[in-house]
């Protein structure tokens, strides 16, 4: 059936297409015929597609639920805020959004470059055939697909309700963090096309061309990996803000390589030649890399918390990958083997591109390794049918690995930043030794500060070279740490000194981006390493208000337990005490009623009188039979018609079902007191939530205030029996991720914030 | 131009080494589960309901069904500290019958249960009569009573 929303979708498509056709033609035969036209079109499908994503939310907003989409990712009860970001919670939607965002961009090109040079012109086209591949996506798994559609369902039924949204993303946290994700993939779209222009045909300015937009995908994608920990550390309970979970994983890498390509292109706008392969290599694999995070994000065989599998359009994307890195791979070797043998005399081994690709490869290699650990299990279950871990442990196989060069990383850091050829010698020096004190705390000896965790019960499975790796002294990061902060300190009151703002700026964005390095690193490794954790502690019911020692020094007292419906309890049909006031308005016909079973009475020889309650008032059903046991509370739907002939009317019923009285979403709520040794260390409220497609947990976090100090953190897992079951953690030292994720933003806004210097400088 | 080659080849060299080397350890030390058989928690369990529910009659054993998923971090505890039990994996080896079931395979299993989430285990007798159910990553004290509970209830039918 052809809905209004895929119409729009057909006509994007088809003026998409013509766009290209346009460009295709001025650049190849130089025929000028379509290419007037070409920007209105761009544009229109822009409008197009701003206009169809608003309808979907249109769809959202008023619960149309004769849409398969909407249906199953809504329901009426839910608070307006979730019925938006509703849109964007399967896989069709996010489509939608990523093709939206592409063309968004499409017609910023547009409008800013006119098509006037051939690059411009070519990287249109190259956004714009990604951008029609989008369309065809969206379209073969549209969100605007009528229920109609679906073999089951008779023409003209209209669902009373939706389907409801998973209990997970009913947060804060879960509206931010798709968008985020999907913004961030499509615009790297530009950079991308721009480099496999350059690769096609050597175009100067393609650089410059993606330089903004790499910088705003690295700032988004960033955000919404950050939410997204952000997500996992207030909602799912993990006690961290990252697990290695195959998801979080892959949005991770291409936002590595991507760091890699910022790097690559800081120094190959300086100098053409330098890394005239490596560059745009960076960036045309970041773009694939995103598509395989998509994959991995929606296929399902990914083991993950995230699992909303679905693998109908997960083939096509598997083909764009195909086809992009076919063509980059191509095309790179091509330029390669092109490029011309460099006469100037061998500088040596140490020499700025040297180190800097050093750093390249370092980013690499740390994708690589996150690439290796969500693929390689997958591989061996798709060919060989066998499922595998990566290690006794999941994180420990990512731990392990990325450690050793995250020190190499933080060492070339403080290398590179203030390297100058005057002052090689003295720099070498400074940084063997820091190589050297690396090497040495590695081996000191501690409690419990080790890469991998002594006392969890996975070490002892885990293999010797895991065990060797994992037996290295976390104190051998502060080495590297130090000294790359020095070297950032040093680089950032140079840049002080200068009077020239937009060059200071600049320097001081980036001295802040890498200082957030720093702090997220600290962050991360004393929060992983240093939490006290106590699981599994029950607190009685009866004990409410009682301060209880739970061990360690540590009490909790339970100050009250309450459950409700996060969202408002529905009855279907008509409203009792509207049947009440006027009886005979439903005479002679069928009405539908609902309530809670409040009163039974069997009536010998005629059956058994059942009083249902609902919001306006209570009415009696009579059952036929004597000898039904009803639980009271049990919620009914009764569709039947007034008896005639009674004082109070009385419902005989042709239709029973039962329905859910507790509404769709069950909020269980703790409040809590939380001490230390009698002292009040925390407090606040710990709760549950039970849902469509099962719970979620929403722990009790009081932040500390200072740097170092933990966060009072207890997960509640729901009531059971009349306990209710705690975890309580002391997370420490959070705080250090949460400044370093502002400061990354921070510091890559100043960088964007100011102007691209005027062309021809170089 | 031949330094960065030079380190390029190094660095390809490298991560092939690495990824060699976590494939080989993963398929020889970490397999979970392959077609007949999971491994979970030093035990070895059939992925076969009915074969199971068969051999529970003939030798008159109780089943424990045990639904896992890959993906879920409790299970990895609940297997090393609860399954992991000495007194718990000699009663589940010996006098049961062993069943994992996979969520993301053997989801009709689970509707077919009502077992919504992972680690949940269930006990049932060789005429798949559910006589216990333990949902939750519980800790081996209150394991350990159950697998003997369950176990002796079986015994003296």
């Amino acid at each position: 059936m052809l809905t209004l929303g895929n119409v729009i979708l057909y006509a994007s498509l088809a003026i998409s297409v013509a766009a290209i056709a346009g460009l295709l033609l001025k650049d190849l035969k130089n025929n000028n015929i379509l290419n007037r036209l070409v920007t209105p079109a761009i544009i229109a499908v822009a409008g197009l597609l701003t206009f169809a994503y608003l309808l979907l939310t249109y769809y959202f907003v008023t619960g149309d639920f004769t849409y398969e989409y909407v249906w199953q990712y809504s329901s009426r009860d839910l608070p307006l805020i979730y019925k938006l970001s509703g849109t964007w919670a399967g896989q069709p939607g996010t489509y939608l959004l990523w093709v939206w965002v592409i063309f968004l961009s499409a017609a910023w090109l547009a409008q800013t470059t006119k098509h006037a040079t051939p690059l411009a012109r070519r990287t249109q086209i190259i956004t714009l055939a990604i951008g029609a591949y989008f369309i065809v996506l969206t379209l073969i798994q549209t969100p605007f697909q009528s229920i109609y559609e679906l073999a089951e369902v008779p023409l003209g039924f209209v669902p009373p309700d939706g389907s409801g949204l998973n209990a997970l993303l009913i947060n804060f946290w879960m509206i931010v963090h798709p968008p985020l994700m999907f913004i961030g993939y499509a615009t790297m779209t530009i950079p991308f096309a721009a480099a496999i222009v350059y690769l096609l045909t050597k175009e100067d300015g393609w650089e410059e061309l993606g330089r903004q937009w790499a910088r705003f995908t690295w700032l988004i994608l960033g955000m919404g990996i950050a939410v997204g920990g952000v997500w996992a550390y207030v909602v799912l309970g993990w006690g961290g803000f990252w697990a290695w979970d195959p998801v979080e994983t892959a949005s991770f890498i291409p936002w590595l390589t991507l760091t890699g390509f910022m790097h690559a292109a800081a120094l190959h706008r300086k100098n053409k030649t330098t890394f005239s392969v490596a560059a745009p290599i960076l960036a045309a694999v970041t773009f694939i890399l995103i598509i395989y995070a998509a994959i991995v994000v929606r296929s399902g065989l990914f083991n993950s918390v995230h699992a909303f599998g679905d693998t109908s359009t997960g083939t096509l994307l598997i083909d764009l990958i195909l086809i992009t890195g076919a063509v980059s791979l191509i095309l790179g070797m091509k330029r390669y083997l092109e490029e011309p043998e460099k006469i100037e005399e061998d500088p040596g081994f140490w020499s700025k591109t040297n180190i800097f690709y050093i750093t390249l490869l370092l980013f690499a290699i740390l994708a690589f390794i996150s690439f290796w650990g969500i693929t390689y299990p997958v591989f061996i279950q798709l060919t060989q049918g066998i499922k595998v871990n990566v290690a006794s442990d999941t994180k420990n196989f990512f731990n392990v690995w990325s450690y050793p060069f995250t020190i190499l990383l933080l060492l070339a850091l403080g290398f590179c930043l203030n390297y100058k050829e005057s002052k090689k010698e003295a720099q070498k020096k400074t940084l063997f030794i820091v190589a050297g004190l690396s090497i040495i705390s590695m081996f000191l000896r501690t409690d419990t500060f080790y890469v991998l965790d002594h006392s969890s019960p996975f070490w002892t499975n885990e293999p010797p070279i895991y065990k060797m790796i994992g037996s290295i002294s976390v104190i051998s990061i502060f080495p590297s740490m130090i000294y790359a902060t020095a070297a950032i300190l040093q680089y950032c009151s140079g840049y002080l000194k200068l009077s020239n703002m937009r060059v200071k700026i600049k320097g001081i964005g980036i001295a802040i981006i890498h200082i957030a390095v720093i702090f997220t690193l600290i962050g991360a490794i004393i929060s992983s390493n240093f939490t006290y954790t106590n699981e599994r502690i029950n607190m009685p019911l009866e004990a409410k208000g009682i301060l209880l020692n739970v061990g360690d020094g540590y009490g909790i007292k339970v100050v009250d337990f309450s459950t409700r419906s996060l969202t408002e309890e529905t009855y279907p049909g008509t409203a009792i005490a509207d049947v009440l006031a006027d009886p005979s308005s439903v005479e002679g016909k069928t009405v539908t009623i609902s309530g809670k079973i409040t009163n039974t009475n069997p009536i010998e020889g005629h059956g058994t009188l059942v009083e249902l309650t609902d919001k306006s008032g209570s009415m009696w059903v009579v059952f036929q039979s004597e000898n039904i046991t009803l639980p009271e509370n049990l919620g009914l739907t009764v569709t039947g018609s007034i008896l005639s002939g009674f004082d109070n009317p009385v419902l005989s019923p042709i239709e029973v079902d039962e329905f859910d009285t507790s509404g769709k979403y069950q909020l269980q709520s703790v409040q809590l007191e939380v001490y230390q040794n009698d002292r009040k260390i925390g407090s606040g409220a710990a709760e549950y939530l039970q849902g469509k497609g099962g719970s979620g947990t929403f722990p009790m976090i009081d932040p500390s205030l200072t740097l170092l100090g933990g966060d009072v953190y207890v997960i509640f897992q729901g009531i059971s029996g009349g306990t209710l079951p705690l975890t309580l953690k002391i997370v420490p030292a959070v705080n250090f991720a949460w400044i370093g994720i502002i400061l990354f933003a921070v510091g890559i806004i100043m960088v964007m914030a100011v102007k691209s210097k005027p062309k021809g400088r170089y | 131009m031949k330094t960065k080659k030079l380190m390029s080849i190094l660095v390809l060299i490298l991560i092939i080494s690495i990824a060699y080397e976590t494939y080989n350890i993963s398929l020889s030390q970490f397999k979970l589960s392959d077609t007949n058989s999971s491994y979970l928690g030093g035990l070895t369990w059939s992925r076969s309901l009915d074969a199971s529910l068969e051999k529970a009659r003939q030798e008159n054993k109780p089943v424990a069904v045990y639904f896992w998923a890959i993906w879920c971090q409790y299970c990895a505890k609940f297997q090393s500290d609860t399954l992991g039990n000495p007194q718990v994996k000699e009663i589940l080896e010996k006098d049961y019958v062993l069943v994992a079931m996979d969520l993301d395979i053997d989801r009709d299993a689970a509707r077919k249960y009502g077992v919504s989430y992972p680690p949940y285990v269930l006990f049932l007798d060789g005429n798949d009569k559910v006589l216990e159910r333990v949902p939750g990553a519980v800790d081996a004290n209150y394991f350990l009573p159950v697998v003997t509970r369950v176990r002796d209830q079986v015994r003296s039918k």
